[in-house]
């Protein structure tokens, strides 16, 4: 049987939910691998292969992971209305290239369907369209539709998946779901993918008991990553830089000297300033989405947080600071000036803190103003 | 002793970038030339704060400790509490939920906490901080005694 896929990414029904920065949260990064790409290996898995994919944002404007391709998928792109007719079009499309029976999957909730079980119940059935609920019975707007009941998919699809033509049996589903609805659910999918309650691998080498690591992310010998964490491809951790209590840095990203990551997730393509204590949030694209204090922070200041340019503008930046430094250093040399050094952030953590320092013997303390400090650790 | 020196607070501009910082900072300083200020700076507007802004509170904060006073922080919107998580800086303050509360906590210390907890103290003329009626006692023990 010519099982197919049709995913829609989008057609929120309350605004503001199931995006993160103007991005549909099925397409970000979890763990190293956009949920979408995840949906799409999950389907694979189960023999369905040719898969049509409806956005509400351009592909272009999503900052995927380099390994993340998706080939001889069926890319629509629509807004508001638009959205659910480049759905319906893409449904004949499937149609029309041979599929006997299409998956509609709208990210949307992460679910961990059996897609076979869920065929099968189907046919059981004999319906024309079966609707997916969770084991609460709401629905969880994923539906199996005979490609011949166009009409039906038709009318689904113009209600936005709140309606059906005929009344039709449910398939209920008790396994894994995420709404995806809020930077919430996005730290909660991480978190469930390192305890294995979701079966989201994260993408990397595995270089110490709960501590994964993407490919090329450069991690400097001070920092500390503490398990479970996972640091993406590409990603620079500097140094006194800590990870903490699954903490997840996804591609594309820096974090810079002293700064504390803890029980938080950095969406891909952000820099995170130096000496920062970042917990218990979701930070990407200039903003905040603090959760304990259920608060949205927009930051504009880039030493705060900031974002990653592309690499052409990051040449041509340190292109333009080379130029600018040749001369200055060729006039210093003329005027034979000692170039004025300042102090920089990274010596200053590299720098081994006064109290660490070899402890004084006992008749030299009644001098000092400092007390001895024990060293500890591996200090 | 009573301190009858004013608290003074002062609501934060919503934005707080580098010029606005500059330009609150500026209104604020005649406050902190007094001698021993105390200062509140209500956050409750506050919706964008970047590193200027915060640097602005490190400063004056600096100057209200220079001249031996205090800075208090209250009513933090959410955008200004999270900023101050960020930075840690939130440490370094305290804050109050409302400003009010902040305003109370001046005349919190000794001994005007010892007159709101025993109402009577402030009339005796020796060991304030005891209890009227402990106060009495002794007195009444002493002369007893005598």
């Amino acid at each position: 049987m010519d099982v197919r896929a049709l995913i829609l990414v989008g057609g929120s029904r309350a605004e503001g939910e199931e995006v993160l920065g103007g991005i549909p949260i099925g397409l970000l990064d979890v763990l190293g691998k956009p949920v979408l790409q995840r949906v799409l290996d999950r389907l694979e898995k189960f023999g369905i292969s040719g898969a049509g994919i409806v956005t509400e944002v351009p592909p272009s404007k999503v900052p995927l992971t380099s390994g993340s391709v998706w080939p001889g998928m069926r890319w629509a792109e629509g807004e508001g209305a638009n959205f659910w007719r480049a759905a319906e079009n893409s449904f004949n499309d499937l149609a029309q290239a041979g599929a006997e029976l299409v998956l509609v999957i709208r990210l949307g909730a992460y679910t961990e369907i059996d897609y076979e079980e869920l065929v099968q119940f189907h046919l059981d059935a004999g319906c024309r369209v079966t609707r997916v609920s969770d084991f609460r019975g709401i629905p969880l707007d994923t539906f199996a539709i005979s490609a011949s009941r166009r009409n039906d998919a038709a009318y689904l699809f113009r209600h936005e998946l709140r309606e059906m033509r005929v009344p039709c049996d449910d398939y209920q589903f008790a396994g894994y779901v995420n709404r995806l609805e809020h930077a919430r659910n996005l730290r909660t999918l991480a978190l469930d993918g390192f305890a294995g309650i979701a079966s989201i691998p994260p993408c990397g080498t595995q270089i110490k008991p709960g501590i994964w690591v993407g490919e090329h992310a450069r991690v400097h010998k001070r920092a500390r990553l503490l398990a479970p964490c996972f640091v993406g491809a590409n990603t620079k951790i500097r140094a006194s830089a800590v990870l903490t209590r699954g903490s997840v840095v996804e591609h594309h990203t820096v974090v810079d000297c002293g700064t504390v990551v803890e029980n938080s997730s950095i969406l891909p393509m952000t820099v995170v300033g130096a000496g920062l204590d970042v917990t218990h949030s979701v930070v990407g694209f200039r903003h905040i989405w603090h959760l304990r204090r259920d608060a949205e922070v927009e930051i504009s200041d880039e030493q705060l947080i900031g974002a990653l340019r592309s690499a052409p503008i990051r040449m041509l930046d340190s292109a333009a600071q080379f130029a600018m430094t040749l001369p200055r250093s060729m006039a210093r040399l003329l005027l034979n000036k000692k170039p004025s050094r300042t102090p920089e952030l990274s010596d200053a953590v590299c720098r081994p803190a006064a109290a660490l320092k070899k402890a004084q013997p006992e008749d030299a303390l009644e001098t000092t103003d400092f007390l001895p400090v024990r060293r500890y650790g591996n200090e | 002793m009573e301190t009858s020196r004013p608290v003074v607070v002062k609501r934060v501009p919503e934005r707080m970038n580098f010029r606005q910082a500059r330009l609150f900072q500026q209104e604020v300083r005649p406050f902190f030339k007094a001698d021993r200020p105390q200062i509140v700076f209500d956050l409750s507007a506050v919706r964008q704060i970047d590193a200027a802004g915060i640097d602005m509170l490190l400063e004056c904060m600096g100057e209200a400790s220079r001249r031996d006073g205090d800075l208090k922080l209250a009513n933090l919107s959410p955008q200004s509490a999270v900023v101050l998580e960020l930075t840690r800086t939130d440490r370094l303050f305290e804050i109050y939920e409302t400003a009010t509360d902040a305003v109370k906590s001046f005349s919190s210390f000794l001994p005007n906490a010892v007159r709101q907890f025993y109402p009577g103290v402030g009339t005796a003329p020796t060991f304030a901080w005891f209890p009227r009626d402990s106060h009495t006692k002794d007195s009444q023990s002493d002369e007893e005694a005598a």
